[in-house]
């Protein structure tokens, strides 16, 4: 349901904007396997911080499911996203958890970052005026919010990939930037293993 | 005449008329309860001009073309209602800069409980993991202002009490299946007119953007469709039992008086006591009740009772003779109006202004018909009346009434009305649910339902009212409250709970979350400093260092209060009060366990659908004292014309208003307010039968038994006819009345004096 919808908003969107021809590129560039495994690295610029923060980790992506962010350096915590709820755990124990049912905005969060990891362009279309370029086997997509609302916590956003999301640079409104990069996995177990299965329960 | 004729012409064509609804508004004044009266009516102003539209699609496009369409269509249509439906995205982001120069002070209680318990290490790894987490709740502002990001979460928990987004600069919903355009209307006229009626329109509205989209579906609700419906109902009923009824009686009496000019004379002494009472009331009362029209207007019935017997007497009579004719007959009918108007005048003592106004009306319109029938009918009343075959028929059925002198058919008779009398009297039961007498259509009603899961709206009829000496009490008042209702909503007794104090905590509370976070986030040693260290980082917090609390005025002055204004009662006399709604309230089981929990000071429990209830009981009780005390005074002034013989002329009403309620207890029905309302036009009518047919003998009976036929007749046709009506109120006061006076013409022969010679005829 949702995916006619973004499909329609970009048809929307393709019509007036001619330059968005490559959008059409790069959804059809894009491999959708049902998981998606990597390792990440991600260095963060807080705003009055002197030195970045550098993490690293494995990522997993499951289309039905959500997603599991495991960051192993400098300390290791568990993020578990999926459309009802971010649990995040340290130690064993839960540090932060967030609910949809509580607080609706959770589900938009979920589903923005869901759509940034595996680059789903017709959910992003729906927050973002999206422009995107193509050069070879590669493309980089520029991300503006629409709504005001959003602009508040997040000015831009840049994705760029091949078949895979390669990298994300998420610019806060707050001066804070986070630049994600990926590496999946090819070849990866097309299903969740059993240990994986549980976590998403 | 001419004044009441012009005043009427324009109290209700030139839209003077301010009909009033309120049932609260017949509370008695002097109440010490006046508050819960204020804040329920103001509560209640706010609600009942507001309709929700819901336009609802698989696919949120759909649902906003489809809305777009709506929206469109009404406003060209150019009804007199106000849409809101956009949100500019200026609007919708103006709240978080409201609230950003007050986010030192705004915790939500789970971060009050948080803080609290967890040592400030703890915290600081809390907020170090947050660091290198990818996402979150977004941040507004920098890192050292909020390490643990609290500003945000208390943004999302506000956001979170609302099911309504805007989505593309329009106001939504959505659920896993369905999303939802919202369009809020609120009417510009008044809300219970009849004219204001929107149904027709929002119907025809709904037709045509579903011609367009069939996948689309659109739900209604809101408080002036409620009251529309019960309006076009009850007056398209009105309409056709009383053209039903009006033709009947007009056909009655053209039969027995040889044309329509009696008729119509008759007539005209109705319209003028019904203008007059309007007139007098609406001068004395500045507005008229809904409940006194109807039952006052079914008063001016009684009036028929004087017209009839005038002409009753004047058949058959030269027109010279019908001055004499009414000197004879004057003090019969004075005392058939006093026995009617003791009744009502008493209603005038009650401390209730619905009951005075009642009695004003019913008063004055009935003195105004009877001073018509005796000073004006005889002036345009020339021309010879026949006593014709049709009215000696009716007449003569008087001699059909068996002898009651004799013992057999009384004792038969007695044991008979003693049987069925203790028969009620086993069965009788009483219910004053205000529910009893909501007739909305299942459509309406599960709209409604429909509407108020989706927005997940709080309960209307029950909430608590917490009051103070000034605002801050009030607001601290309310967050003692909510304190009180954590356990609930944790065991999920309630689903929620909404009050402003969510939006503006009390000064108090304020800065205490300040005091809090200056101790555990910002002082030296705090969650920013260790992070820090840990970091190797120096950036210090730039905050506020002085609480400055959000006061409730800014609040109110914004616009990000127009959700949750209406619950903010500002000051009402000497005290300011607030509404804390509740969400999920669904069963009465519950309720006992909401009153335990206001009994604090200045917090009140108010369970608006009992006290209707309750205000019915009420009422019921206080008209049955009337009317036992109209018995009381009637059979006085019987005693004082008729001496001994008066006890003939009240005890056939009395056993036919008991046998009455014995009949409809029997029957099932339960005794309620319109029961008890007609049982007091049943001995104003009933009493008037028993007096024209006690004054006289002879011939003269029979002139009196049509009079009475003819009146009983007319008040059947008028208002029995009521019985089959599908709003249960006018219903129960029909059927009471055709039972009543039903039984109250059929006994009123059996009990008059044996005739002292056997006459013909």
């Amino acid at each position: 349901m949702k995916h006619v919808f973004c499909s329609v908003a970009l048809l929307a969107l393709s019509q007036s904007v001619p330059a968005a021809e490559p959008l059409d590129s790069i959804a059809a560039r894009m491999a959708r396997p049902a998981v998606i495994r990597g390792g990440f690295e991600q260095t963060k610029d807080v705003s009055g911080f002197a030195k970045p923060l550098r993490s690293q980790g494995r990522f997993l992506v499951a289309q039905d499911k959500g997603v599991l962010w495991d960051t192993q350096r400098p300390f290791a915590s568990q993020l578990k996203l999926t459309r009802n709820d971010i649990v995040a755990t340290q130690n064993g124990n839960v540090s932060f958890q967030l609910n949809a049912g509580k607080e609706p905005t959770v589900r938009v969060i979920t589903e923005l970052m869901f759509s940034l990891l595996n680059g789903n362009l017709d959910t992003l279309a729906n927050h973002f005026r999206v422009e995107g370029k193509l050069s070879g086997r590669t493309w980089t997509l520029q991300l503006t919010p629409k709504q005001t609302a959003l602009m508040r916590v997040m000015q831009h956003v840049e994705l760029s990939g091949d078949q895979f999301v390669r990298s994300i640079r998420i610019d806060e409104s707050n001066g804070d930037r986070t630049r994600i990069t990926f590496s999946p996995q090819d070849g990866t177990a097309p299903r969740l293993s059993r240990e994986e299965e549980k976590r998403f329960d | 005449m001419i004044a009441v004729t012009v005043f009427n012409g324009w109290y209700w064509l030139g839209g003077h008329y301010r009909l009033e609804t309120d049932i609260l508004a017949m509370l008695p004044q002097d109440s010490r309860d006046t508050q819960v009266r204020d804040a329920t009516r103001k509560l209640a102003d706010s609600a009942a001009r507001r309709i929700v539209v819901l336009v609802g699609a698989p696919r949120w496009s759909e649902a906003r073309d489809a809305g777009d369409r709506y929206a469109a269509a009404l406003a060209r249509s150019g009804a007199p209602v106000t849409l809101r439906y956009t949100v500019t995205d200026q609007e919708s982001a103006g709240w978080i800069d409201f609230y950003s120069p007050y986010r030192q002070q705004l915790l939500t209680s789970a971060q009050v409980d948080m803080l609290g318990r967890e040592s400030t290490p703890a915290l600081a790894q809390r907020a170090l993991a947050g660091l290198y987490q990818p996402m979150g709740m977004p941040r507004l502002g920098r890192w050292q202002e909020d390490p643990l990001n609290l500003f945000g979460q208390w943004l999302g928990e506000r956001a979170g009490q609302s099911r309504i987004r805007v989505v593309d600069e329009r106001l939504s919903l959505s659920t896993p299946t369905r999303s939802y355009a919202l369009i809020m209307l609120e009417q510009n006229s008044p809300a219970f007119s009849v004219s204001g009626n929107l149904s027709p329109l929002l119907d025809q509205t709904a037709r045509e953007v579903r011609r367009h989209a069939p996948d689309v579906d659109i739900v209604t609700a809101g408080i002036p469709l409620f009251a529309a419906a019960a309006a076009s109902q009850a007056q398209h009923e009105v309409h056709t039992i009383g053209a039903g009824s009006l033709l009947g009686i007009i056909l009655l009496t053209v039969l027995a008086f040889n044309g329509l000019r009696p008729r119509l004379l008759v007539t005209v002494s109705l319209f003028a006591g019904l203008g007059t009472a309007i007139t007098v009331t609406a001068l004395l009362f500045g507005k008229l009740h809904l409940i006194t029209l109807v039952f006052g207007a079914s008063l001016i019935g009684v009036a028929e009772n004087y017209g009839n017997n005038y002409y009753a007497y004047r058949l058959g009579r030269p027109a010279s003779e019908r001055w004499a004719m009414l000197r004879q007959q004057r003090g019969v009918m004075c005392l058939a109006f006093m026995t009617t108007a003791i009744g009502y005048a008493l209603l005038a003592l009650t401390p209730f202004p619905g009951l005075m106004q009642m009695a004003v009306f019913s008063v004055s319109g009935l003195l105004a018909a009877f001073l018509t029938v005796l000073l004006c009918l005889p002036y345009v009343d020339a021309g010879t009346l026949p006593f014709n075959r049709f009215a000696h028929r009716i007449g003569g059925l008087y001699t059909l009434w068996p002898d009651m002198t004799r013992r057999r058919n009384a004792l038969l008779a007695g044991a008979a009305c003693l049987l069925i009398l203790l028969a009620g009297l086993f069965s009788i039961k009483t219910n004053d649910d205000i529910r009893l007498l909501q007739n909305a259509s299942p459509r309406l009603i599960q709209e409604q339902r429909q509407v108020g899961q989706l927005l997940d709206m709080p309960s209307p009829g029950q909430f608590f009212l917490i009051e103070g000496a000034s605002p801050e009490l009030v607001l601290q008042r309310e967050e003692a409250l909510k304190s009180r209702l954590a356990p609930l909503l944790v065991a999920g007794e309630i689903k929620g709970v909404q009050s402003v104090s969510d939006w503006v905590p009390s000064a108090r509370r304020q800065c205490a979350n300040f005091a809090k976070l200056e101790q555990t986030i910002y002082a030296p040693g705090g969650v920013v400093d260790q992070v820090n260290r840990q970091l190797g980082e120096t950036e210090q917090p730039r905050v506020t260092r002085t609480c400055q609390p959000l006061s409730i005025d800014s609040w109110l002055a914004s616009p990000v209060s127009e959700p949750l204004r209406a619950q903010w009662l500002g000051k009402l006399g000497k005290q300011y009060a607030s509404i804390v709604m509740l969400r999920g309230l669904d069963n009465p089981a519950k309720l006992p366990a909401l009153h335990t929990l206001a009994q604090e000071p200045g917090v009140r429990f108010i369970d608006k659908v009992a006290e209707i209830s309750a205000l019915l009981a009420h009422y019921r009780q206080l008209m049955s004292g009337v009317i036992v005390l109209s018995y009381a005074l009637v059979f006085g002034m019987l005693w004082w014309h008729f001496g001994r013989q008066a006890w003939r002329a009240l005890l056939p009403t009395a056993l036919a208003s008991l046998l009455t309620i014995a009949l409809l207890a029997v029957t099932g029905h339960p005794i309620q307010l319109f029961n008890i309302l007609a049982l007091l036009l049943i001995l104003g009518m009933g009493v008037d039968y028993g007096v024209f047919l006690l004054a006289e003998t002879g011939e003269n009976k029979h002139r009196a038994f049509l009079s009475v036929t003819l009146a009983a007749a007319g008040t059947l046709l008028a208002f029995g006819l009521l019985a089959l009506s599908a709003t249960p109120a006018l219903s129960a006061f029909g059927l009471t009345m055709l039972l009543g006076i039903s039984l109250a013409w059929w006994l009123n022969p059996f009990f008059m004096p044996p005739p002292p010679s056997n006459h013909s005829r």
